[in-house]
């Protein structure tokens, strides 16, 4: 194990990336995913149309093809991000879709009755919507949000084929430069096991606290 | 839902509304003209960007690239259906220690990256002594993931059938080997038919991974082999890939709300909402 020791510290900056990349990309997929269901129930036509249009677009783009189009392409009509940068805004791009669709869904476990009865009560739209209609649909949400994460938490890797240090891409280039794949890519599926791992138990205890009798 | 979170514009809202879609599709307009200029300013439009694109045989390159993204997704899908149908057996056995290993490796392929397996697959197997082309290597990553996704799948769609199933057949003397090959997992299929052609989506997405190993000419390295023949193209080159990608996707979904509804016309509309609660779960 010894030819793993001068590598340590590329190791450690290749998972310190990836944990930023997940924790930068689901900040802003949550943001943005929030953004696009709000705008799918708005009263406005042209809004709700251009949310369709850019979940249509961009959940339909696989991922690889929006990193190399982002990361080569924008740079050709001028438009210049740090690689890290754009890594991680292609995830996010990538990652709404996937938030807004669960959040609508979560909210459509919720009976109408209930949004009906708080109207009828006095409850702004808005007001009904935060005090009403999310308490009780996030319940639901928990484990459909968490399977989107911990899929994004995979989806990190794909930066690997655009050039950004993070954990796969490392793990890649050790293992071919010692010729030891089975105990580097190995060592690496641990680590995103184990991140999974965190996660799925983080997600579940939420998920017993948020969970009520109906 | 969406009725019931406004009133029902009156006269005065209907006016505003008006206002703000004009504002809003003003907005709209102004950014789309903003990026038309700006790739317009960069000479995306100009001809020349675009002549290699009247060749005949640079579209039989793309046409070419995107059957082999679609060869790939299909290979993979159909021994990722074998693998799946194996690991539901394990994951449906009431022996424990089967039940958990299945489990225990459904877990780990489910939360590995699609492209550390394909790494792992492009160094461990010529490392085996099994040198295959990549087109292998990239269907055995997918397998690897895809299958434990539809074993997961299929597990769940068992154990949302009525128990009378297992029970009847158990009455009848099958093994239950049997019954889950004859009975059980025929109606898990059926039942999970949407989630598996929007798996086939994913496994499709996922060919395009195939780019980083650059010995398998799908269609995101079609079009940079074509950027790099015609540096003025290249830009266009992916986004031609980009949108062809994205009509194959576009096309399998509706193929995959057709099946759901054809269920939901075939076995009503519990169907459908058990079909949302298998996925949830699994």
């Amino acid at each position: 194990m010894s030819f793993l020791v001068p590598h340590l510290a590329e190791f450690g900056q290749g998972i310190l990336l990836t944990l930023a990349l997940i924790v930068l990309g689901w900040a802003g997929a949550l943001v943005l995913g929030t953004l696009l269901a709000a705008l799918r129930v708005c009263p406005l036509r042209s809004a709700r149309a251009s949310a369709a249009a850019y979940v249509l677009v961009f959940r339909n783009v696989p991922l690889p093809v929006q990193m190399v189009l982002f990361v080569f392409g924008l740079p050709l009509v001028g438009i210049q991000l740090p690689l890290f940068a754009s890594a991680a805004v292609v995830l996010v791009i990538y990652t709404a879709p996937f938030v807004a669709e669960t959040l609508r869904a979560g909210m459509n476990t919720v009976s109408v009755g209930e949004l009906e009865a708080s109207r009828a009560l006095g409850f702004s739209g808005a007001g009904a919507l935060v005090n009403v209609v999310f308490p009780q649909a996030f319940a639901s949400m928990v484990l459909p949000m968490g399977n989107v994460l911990i899929t994004m938490v995979k989806n990190t890797s794909v930066a690997a084929i655009v050039g950004v240090a993070e954990l796969t891409f490392v793990a890649d280039k050790v293992a071919i430069a010692e010729v030891q794949p089975f105990i580097v890519l190995g060592g690496a599926a641990v680590a995103y096991i184990v991140i999974g791992l965190l996660l799925r138990r983080m997600i579940t205890s939420l998920e017993r606290k948020a969970a009520f009798a109906r | 839902m969406i009725t019931a979170l406004f009133d029902p514009p009156g006269p005065k809202a209907r006016g505003r509304h008006r206002l703000l879609e004009v504002g809003a599709i003003l907005l709209l307009v102004a950014v789309a003209a903003t990026v038309i200029a700006m790739l317009a300013s960069h000479e995306f439009f100009t001809p020349a960007a675009w002549t290699p694109f009247a060749q005949w045989g640079l579209w039989r390159l793309v046409g070419l690239g995107l059957l082999n993204n679609v060869a790939a997704a299909v290979v993979a899908m159909v021994l990722s259906m074998m693998a799946g149908v194996l690991l539901s057996f394990g994951l449906t056995s009431s022996a424990p220690a089967v039940h958990g290993v299945s489990r225990a490796v459904t877990a780990m392929l489910g939360s590995i990256p699609v492209l550390l397996l394909l790494f792992f697959a492009s160094l461990m197997l010529p490392a085996w002594g099994l040198q295959l082309p990549d087109f292998w290597f990239l269907v055995i990553a997918l397998t690897l993931y895809s299958g434990a996704v539809i074993g997961d799948l299929l597990a769940a769609g068992v154990r949302a059938l009525p128990r009378g199933q297992s029970e009847a057949a158990a009455a009848l003397g099958f093994s239950p080997t049997r019954t889950l090959v004859t009975i059980l997992l025929p109606q898990a299929v059926r039942k999970i038919a949407p989630a598996l052609v929007s798996q086939l989506v994913i496994v499709f997405k996922g060919t395009a991974l195939a780019y980083v190993l650059g010995g398998y000419i799908e269609l995101l390295h079609t079009a940079t082999v074509i950027g790099s023949y015609y540096s003025q193209s290249s830009l266009q080159a992916l986004v031609v890939a980009a949108v062809l990608f994205m009509l194959v996707n576009i096309g399998l979904s509706a193929l995959s709300r057709a099946v759901e509804r054809h269920e939901r016309r075939r076995f009503g509309l519990r169907a459908a909402s058990q079909v949302e609660q298998i996925v949830a779960a699994a």
